[in-house]
């Protein structure tokens, strides 16, 4: 079979922009059938209803590019925002002397330091050219900002952590210590400093773009990041045993408010122009991903079923980053909803 | 618009490059005759890889959309309406030779219309992927055009949601180069050599005009009102001058909406996106601080 | 225009920019037609009725441009009494068919008196068997209506056409016509482009800047390899190739020479050829080796060779440039030819089908060949491309131009050149060894080209044998003579070869002191040494000081009608030559007798171009008139008529007889047409060239950055069509015609639109024809489904109009095939067929042809 056209580069396509007829499958298929049976009656593939398919734009071709940002990119956001805010209670714990907690959080912290980069690296595509992300300081850029912001939160987090073990298992002694001290204090300060906006960032990083989904939501995405990270942060820490009501208090902080940015959301609605947040598997993603960490992580908490709305949350906030992230996708590629986005 | 021969800015040498001289393409559709030699010229030039043997039964177009691998795009638009005064077979005569059994109604003129037209990455006044590239790696040239140095891109993926054309597009492997951004380089290499960019060059009904950008727009603007006088009640320029764009050098004449060509109506740079975001941002962070502070001193 | 010669389209474009009209007469809205002011659908193959519907128009309402017709075509001139008409008895045939032969006797279409140099004329065109009152009768029927039930096109579209042309006729308008393989392809091709001829002369637009009829050419340089072809029946310069009979070059010479016009040069010519050919072995005592030049016996085109290499009687061939596996009709049948050959040797620049059909084809596929049993051994030589190697290209208006090789072929690739010159070394060597008498013609070439170190020929030295030289040679000879009008005088040894060039076909001699390998050519290299092919700054909006134009670098031929009878221009803005009252003069090279008044009357008996009286410019005739009326040298009639395609939805409207009489059917069982009407193949089929691909594919579908563009055979059909055949667009679908069936995906378009022709609604099918089994992207082949035919007088097959069928679903695969197709198209037995078709070896074969490719 031998003059049957082969497609040898339909693998490079795998990003869909050629529009390639849906169904190269059942094409192949037909193809078989025919040699086999010798005669095929049935119809090839339709492409769209009716003879010439009349899609939205130009042949339904995307208008922007859809991220390419893959798997990386979600986890990273998680980590990214537990860590940072990890960074943040480490200090609010550190200054009403829950000591346990703060290392901990630290702790959390600083894996969230070593792991972002990683994350982030796997994802580039040139990845052994990611120091080039410190070329230049560029404040109109927020994956620049965000750069400089890990880098930041890194450092402090990591030095932070040292100093903080130094101090605690009493490595030097007296003033070299109270130095230790000193240094610690002001790395938790860095921490939290850089930490706070690693978590929030995010929401800028993809809410300052051309995809709709995204730039219609700008000002609820670093909330929701932000307060997932918070929320995250309190989630782990719990889990790893801090049951304290501050702890607790900030969980009902922020279930409360990602219960209010769900019902947000779900009355913030552009029609066409963001219909990948609401419609597709995208939706269905942030939708699951805001119950999980909004209302159900809410009821679990009242009921004081802390383990469960911890694990919860957490699972709401992993998740909704995987939906937002996919939104983008649907939405880049969906030319009706760029044109629907310029009247807003 | 056809130039004169040797006299034409497609077919000079020039100095664009040393003179700092802002320069621009100006696409005109009405004399296109989609015959892709821009979207090969690119190719050869640039030595851009195929990206694939896929038919997609979109008219003659079978590149689909820009991208990592096709920096110029000629696309196909089959439309219901009239160009110009055109007649194209008894249709535009209203005496209709469509089908008959659609009864009274297809003796009603019934107008049709092909128009191509060359699309290229639109080398913004403010450049979305610019604005966003983290590495400083797209730089703006001296004659105005947006540059991705390619030595310097990390792969990030920034850029290619930043541009509101979905014009620049990270090569998945296995192609060469794989991992970077890729986009139209204005041909920068023979610009600054004297050369005309080479899709420009072949363009055989100089279709693609390349030139001072000044040049192009005042000739763009007589070309319009020309083609409005000759009938073509729907020529109008693409160039968003009024959006936080502020105008692109790589602009086209359009007959009839944007949107039939995959052109954002109003497109816009995402950085005026940045000073909502970022207040949201502070908020936020500051509300977690004081929230967490609060916890941690009262409970 | 667009799809295929897009650069030429440029000046289109231009045109159109500064107002002209484009009108786009096509079945299908190709790239063409969406810049084209009109597009006139039509059906395939009815374009004769669409001119002669013009032409007809024209003439009964008196909108054609009487002042040049008159006095500059041949409207005026008296047919012979004996001349019959199709119209006389509505049967379609002219005077003289010999049923027999089937052929033409064409005596009673001369002019009165036999002699086509002095005319009888009235110039008041009245006279009842004047060629303009035949030429009125012979398309009155062609009326707009007619039109409409022929060809599709409605009246009112019509009228618009027709008006648009008659406004840019006249002293201050012209109108160009540009045609290619759409009007060329079908088995009237010739009698289209003579409709194309009769509208343009009864417009005025023949030899004034802006008119024209544009022959748009295929491949690069096809001009050139008719110039000096590549065909079996012409030699250079359009000479005819000698045929059995012509025992003895004076024979030859009384045959084919002219007394009146520039055809009475022919003796120069000729002989110069042969001194080209022979150098000092042609003398004026053994005929100038006339004798060693082999005669025709018949139709030796590509066809004809073609059924005997299916027969198994012709052992080899050389394939240079060519892909018959894909580009020739029937290529089923042309893949089957190839496997019985004993030996096979194809140069290209990549594994062609042609070369791999013996592993790679359908018939393969379909287990109706085994690769184990195809004896043909195939040598495959790699090709050098065309920036790989120097030489000239002539382009479509007949210019050459000078190529420089921009680098060296890689590896074992070779030039053309190259190739023959050390075949014709060694076959020399060889005839050199042997005494067959049949030897001597390789025996006595006179092979002196010098080489480079690759052993290449020097392609200018070719150039300088073109253009021509005095043959003695001049002591010394030598290259550094270039500035003594000698160019190249030594040959590879070193030895003076011959003496200064000539500097036109003017000086050419019949007495063996000149020798020249293409008279037209003449002028190309003369004695000022300067390859004029390869000039490049030209001068003047012709273009003049670019390159160099045959002949004698007139940019346009017949110029002398670009003024008035009485010599001045017809207009200032479309002025070219004129009389300064002494000589010609103008923008252009004049082509006439430079010192010939317009007022100039030959004398009785006068010969030659003194013959050709001053207001008469088309000096290759006899008469030195435009022809409306062809009286000789056509093989189906002096006019245009209106024959169906060899297969055809519909009847002839006009005639009892369907098809054009003298069409070659070349009959088989594998070369079977479909009668007309036939309820199996209810649709038009139409073949025609992506801007993407190239021809056959070599150079195209595997070459990644073209490939991709368009990467999978297709079909376009209408929606009307799709929807009555429940086809969505990029279905795949079959098309079955009587010689077979092949698949592709559906490319449903509104460009494609249903006909009505008197009320019945008749749908078209366009294939591209690209696609093969080898390269990048792969697809059937179109030509799977075409048949073999060939014109009358050129032998091009009928691309263009053919009739088919189309099933939903996929083509079969294996052996399914061949079921499958003998389901839609019955395989067995000859029944079923066009009953114009002649059986098998029942038609004569047809000599004196020329074969033509665009
Ligand atoms: N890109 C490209 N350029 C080429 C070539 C190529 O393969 N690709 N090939 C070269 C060669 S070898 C040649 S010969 C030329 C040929 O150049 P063209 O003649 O332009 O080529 P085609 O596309 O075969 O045919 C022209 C048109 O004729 C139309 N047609 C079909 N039937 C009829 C009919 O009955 N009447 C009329 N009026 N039109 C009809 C077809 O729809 C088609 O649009 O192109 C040369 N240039
Ligand atoms: N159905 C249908 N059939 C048609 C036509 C049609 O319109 N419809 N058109 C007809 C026409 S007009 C034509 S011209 C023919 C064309 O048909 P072919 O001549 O059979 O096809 P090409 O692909 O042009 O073949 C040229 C080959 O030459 C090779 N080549 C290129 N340059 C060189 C070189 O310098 N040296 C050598 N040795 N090889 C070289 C190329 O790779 C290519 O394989 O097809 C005809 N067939
Ligand atoms: S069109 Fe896109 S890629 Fe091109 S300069 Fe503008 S933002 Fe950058
Ligand atoms: S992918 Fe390359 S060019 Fe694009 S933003 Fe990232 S570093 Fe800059
Ligand atoms: S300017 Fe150069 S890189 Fe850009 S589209 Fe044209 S040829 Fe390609
Ligand atoms: S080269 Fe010019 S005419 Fe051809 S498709 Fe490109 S823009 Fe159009
Ligand atoms: S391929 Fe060559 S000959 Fe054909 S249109 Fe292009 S430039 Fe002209
Ligand atoms: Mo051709």
């Amino acid at each position: 079979m031998k003059a049957i056209p082969t497609h040898k580069a339909t693998a490079v396509n795998a990003r869909g922009y050629r529009n390639a007829m849906p169904n190269e499958r059942r094409l192949d298929q037909l193809r078989e059938e025919a040699g086999q049976k010798s005669v095929v009656t049935g119809r090839g593939v339709d492409v769209a209803s009716g003879p010439i398919p009349r899609k939205s734009g130009y042949y339904g071709q995307p208008v922007v590019k859809p991220p390419v940002w893959t798997w990386e990119i979600p986890i990273y956001f998680f980590v990214g925002g537990l860590g940072g805010m990890s960074a943040v209670i480490a200090l609010a714990a550190a200054l009403s002397q829950h000591v346990d907690l703060a290392q901990t959080a630290m702790w959390v912290a600083a894996i969230a330091a070593i792991l972002s980069p990683l994350l982030l690296i796997l994802d580039l595509g040139r990845p052994r050219l990611f120091i080039n992300m410190l070329r230049v300081f560029k404040p109109q850029s927020a994956m620049s900002m965000g750069a400089w912001i890990l880098t930041g939160f890194g450092a402090c987090v990591v030095l932070g952590l040292i100093a903080i073990e130094l101090h605690v298992h009493q490595v030097f002694g007296g003033a070299l210590d109270q130095l230790m001290r000193i240094v610690a204090d002001v790395l938790m300060f860095g921490s939290a400093f850089f930490g706070m906006f690693l978590a929030t960032y995010t929401g800028v990083l993809i809410g300052a773009t051309a995809i709709p989904a995204w730039f219609l939501h700008r000002t609820l995405l670093p909330i929701h990041f932000g307060t997932a990270g918070l929320g995250s942060a309190a989630a782990l820490l719990e889990l790893l045993g801090h049951r304290i009501v501050a702890l607790n208090f900030i969980g009902f902080y922020a279930v409360a408010i990602e219960t209010a940015l769900l019902i947000w959301l779900s009355m913030d609605k552009h029609g066409a122009a963001d219909r990948a947040i609401h419609q597709h598997s995208s939706g269905w993603l942030i939708r699951i991903g805001e119950i999980l960490s909004g209302p159900l992580a809410f009821i679990l908490r009242f009921f004081a079923l802390v383990p469960l709305a911890a694990i919860s949350f957490l699972l709401g906030a992993l998740v909704s980053r995987f939906g937002w992230i996919a939104a983008g996708k649907v939405s880049g590629s969906d030319p009706e909803s760029v044109f629907a986005a310029e009247r807003y | 618009m056809i130039g004169e021969g040797s006299h034409s800015t497609n077919q000079r040498r020039h100095n664009y490059v040393q003179e700092n001289v802002e320069v621009g393409f100006f696409t005109d559709p009405t004399v296109c005759i989609g015959c892709k030699a821009c979207e090969v010229a690119c190719k050869e030039w640039n030595q851009v890889p195929d990206d694939g043997f896929t038919w997609s039964g979109n008219s003659y177009d079978n590149t689909g959309h820009l991208g990592a691998s096709t920096w110029r795009h000629v696309m196909f638009v089959e439309q219901d309406r009239r160009k110009g005064n055109q007649i194209v077979g008894s249709h535009s005569l209203g005496n209709g030779d469509g089908d008959p059994s659609a009864g009274a109604s297809a003796k009603a003129e019934d107008p049709f219309r092909w128009v191509f037209l060359s699309d290229v990455c639109k080398h913004c006044e403010e450049a979305g992927c610019l604005e966003a590239c983290p590495t400083g790696s797209i730089v703006r040239t001296e004659v105005g055009s947006v540059l991705v140095q390619n030595d310097v891109c990390n792969g990030c993926g920034y850029c290619v949601v930043s541009c509101p054309f979905g014009v620049i597009d990270r090569r998945p492997s296995p192609l060469p180069d794989a991992g970077g951004a890729f986009k139209c380089t204005f041909c920068y290499d023979r610009q600054k050599s004297g050369l005309v960019p080479a899709c420009a060059k072949v363009c055989p009904t100089e279709s693609i005009v390349f030139g001072r950008l000044d040049d192009l727009r005042a000739q763009a603007a007589k070309r319009v009102q020309q083609l409005q006088e000759a009938g073509y009640q729907d020529a109008q320029l693409y160039d968003p001058t009024e959006t936080s764009v502020r105008g692109i050098h790589a602009f086209f004449l359009i007959l009839g909406e944007p949107e039939a060509y995959g052109l954002p109506p109003k497109p816009q740079i995402p950085t005026i996106y940045l000073k909502s975001a970022w207040t949201s941002a502070f908020a936020t962070a500051i509300a977690a601080v004081i929230a967490t502070l609060c916890a941690f001193a009262f409970l | 225009m667009a799809e295929a010669h897009p650069v030429g389209f440029r000046w289109a474009m231009k045109a159109k920019e500064r107002g002209a009209t484009i009108i786009h007469v096509d079945p299908r809205f190709s790239r063409t037609s969406a810049l084209a002011d009109i597009w006139v659908p039509l059906r395939a193959g009815t374009d004769i009725a669409f001119l002669g519907g013009l032409i007809r128009h024209l003439i009964e309402n008196d909108l054609f441009f009487r002042e040049y017709v008159v006095p500059y075509t041949n409207a005026s001139c008296i047919l012979s009494d004996e001349y019959r008409d199709p119209e006389d008895n509505g049967d379609g045939y002219f005077s003289g068919w010999d049923e027999e032969k089937r052929a033409y006797e064409d005596d009673s279409w001369l002019y009165k008196g036999g002699d086509l140099s002095r005319p009888e004329r009235d110039l008041t065109l009245q006279h009842p068997q004047c060629v303009f009152q035949k030429l009125k009768r012979h398309f009155s029927r062609y009326k707009p209506e007619m039109v409409e039930k022929i060809c599709g096109i409605p009246p009112q579209l019509f009228h618009k056409v027709a008006d648009a042309l008659v406004a840019a006729s006249g002293p201050k308008k012209t109108a160009a016509v540009c045609y290619a393989v759409g009007w060329t392809q079908h088995s009237k091709g010739v009698q289209i482009i003579r409709a194309a001829a009769i509208l343009q002369l009864l417009l005025g637009n023949i030899g004034r800047p802006g008119g024209g009829i544009l022959a748009l050419r295929g491949h690069a340089s096809i001009q050139g390899s008719t110039d000096i072809p590549t065909l079996y029946d012409i030699l250079p310069g359009y000479l005819t190739m000698p045929h059995k009979g012509d025992e003895t070059l004076q024979q030859y010479l009384d045959n084919y020479t002219k007394k009146t016009g520039l055809w009475s040069g022919y003796p120069k010519y000729m002989v110069s050829t042969l001194k080209a050919y022979y150098g000092k072995r042609a003398t004026a005592e053994n005929d100038f080796g006339y004798s060693w030049l082999p005669k025709l016996t018949g139709n030796h085109s590509f066809f004809e060779f073609l059924y005997d290499m299916l027969d198994g009687k012709m052992e080899g061939m050389f394939l240079m440039g060519q892909n018959p596996a894909v580009g020739a009709p029937n290529s089923r049948l042309q893949r089957k030819a190839l496997s019985k050959l004993k030996w096979l040797v194809v140069r290209d620049m990549v594994e062609i089908e042609s070369a791999n059909f013996w592993r790679e084809s359908p018939e393969i596929d379909r287990g109706e060949l085994k690769a184990e049993d195809i004896e043909t051994e195939v040598f495959f030589f790699p090709a050098a491309g065309h920036a790989e190697k120097e030489g000239a290209f002539t382009n479509t208006q007949r210019l050459l131009q000078w190529r420089e090789k921009a680098v060296d072929p890689p590896g074992d690739c070779r030039s053309e050149a190259w190739f023959m010159h050390q075949l014709a070394l060694r076959l020399m060597a060889k005839a050199k060894a042997s005494t067959d008498p049949i030897d001597e013609s390789l025996r006595a070439l006179d092979w002196w080209y010098p080489e480079d170190e690759l052993g290449d020929p020097n392609m200018e030295a070719v150039l300088a044998e073109i253009n021509g030289w005095y043959t003695d040679p001049v002591a010394g000879g030598g290259d550094s003579g270039r500035t003594d009008g000698i160019v190249f005088g030594r040959d590879r040894e070193g030895n003076p070869h011959h003496g200064k060039q000539v500097n036109g076909f003017a000086e050419l001699k019949a007495d063996g002191s000149t020798a020249s390998g293409c008279w037209i050519y003449s002028g190309v290299l003369g004695r000022d040494g300067e390859n004029k092919a390869n000039l490049r700054k030209s001068k003047d909006y012709l273009g003049h000081g670019w390159g160099f134009a045959w002949p004698s670098d007139r940019r346009i031929i017949y110029n002398r009608a670009s003024a008035r009878p009485d010599g001045s221009p017809w207009s200032e803005q479309k002025k070219l030559v004129w009389w300064d009252s002494e000589k010609w003069t103008g923008i252009d090279v004049p082509g006439f007798v430079k010192g010939k008044p317009p007022d100039y009357e030959p004398e009785v008996g006068a010969e030659g171009l003194d013959a050709i009286p001053g207001d008469a410019p088309f000096i290759l005739h006899e008469d030195g008139l435009g022809w409306l009326y062809v009286p000789k040298g056509l093989k189906d009639g002096p006019l245009p008529t209106h024959y169906e395609p060899l297969e055809s939805p519909v009847s002839n409207e006009l005639y009892s007889h369907e098809t054009n009489p003298a069409v070659h059917w070349f009959t088989r069982s594998e070369n079977r047409y479909a009668p007309p009407g036939d309820a199996k193949f209810p649709f038009v089929l139409t073949t025609y060239r992506l801007t993407e691909h190239h021809t056959a594919g070599g150079m195209s579908r595997f070459l990644s950055h073209l490939a991709e563009l368009q990467p999978e055979m297709f079909a376009e059909i209408s929606p009307e069509l799709a929807r009555d055949l429940k086809i969505s667009n990029g279905d795949y679908i079959c098309i079955v015609t009587l010689r077979g069936a092949i698949e592709a995906r559906a490319l449903v378009s509104r460009r494609i639109r249903p006909l009505h022709l008197d009320g019945k609604t008749l749908h078209q099918v366009a294939l591209p024809y690209h696609y093969g089994t080898a390269g990048v992207v792969r697809g059937d082949a179109a030509n799977d489904l075409l048949t073999i035919s060939g014109e009358p007088n050129v032998t091009i097959m009928e691309a263009k109009a053919l009739t088919c069928n189309i099933m939903p679903g996929r083509l079969p695969r294996g052996r399914a095939f061949a079921e499958f197709l003998n389901e839609y198209a019955p395989q067995s037995g000859l029944t079923d067929l066009h009953p114009e078709q002649p059986a098998k070896g029942g038609e004569k074969m047809h000599s004196h042809a020329q074969e033509g490719k665009t």
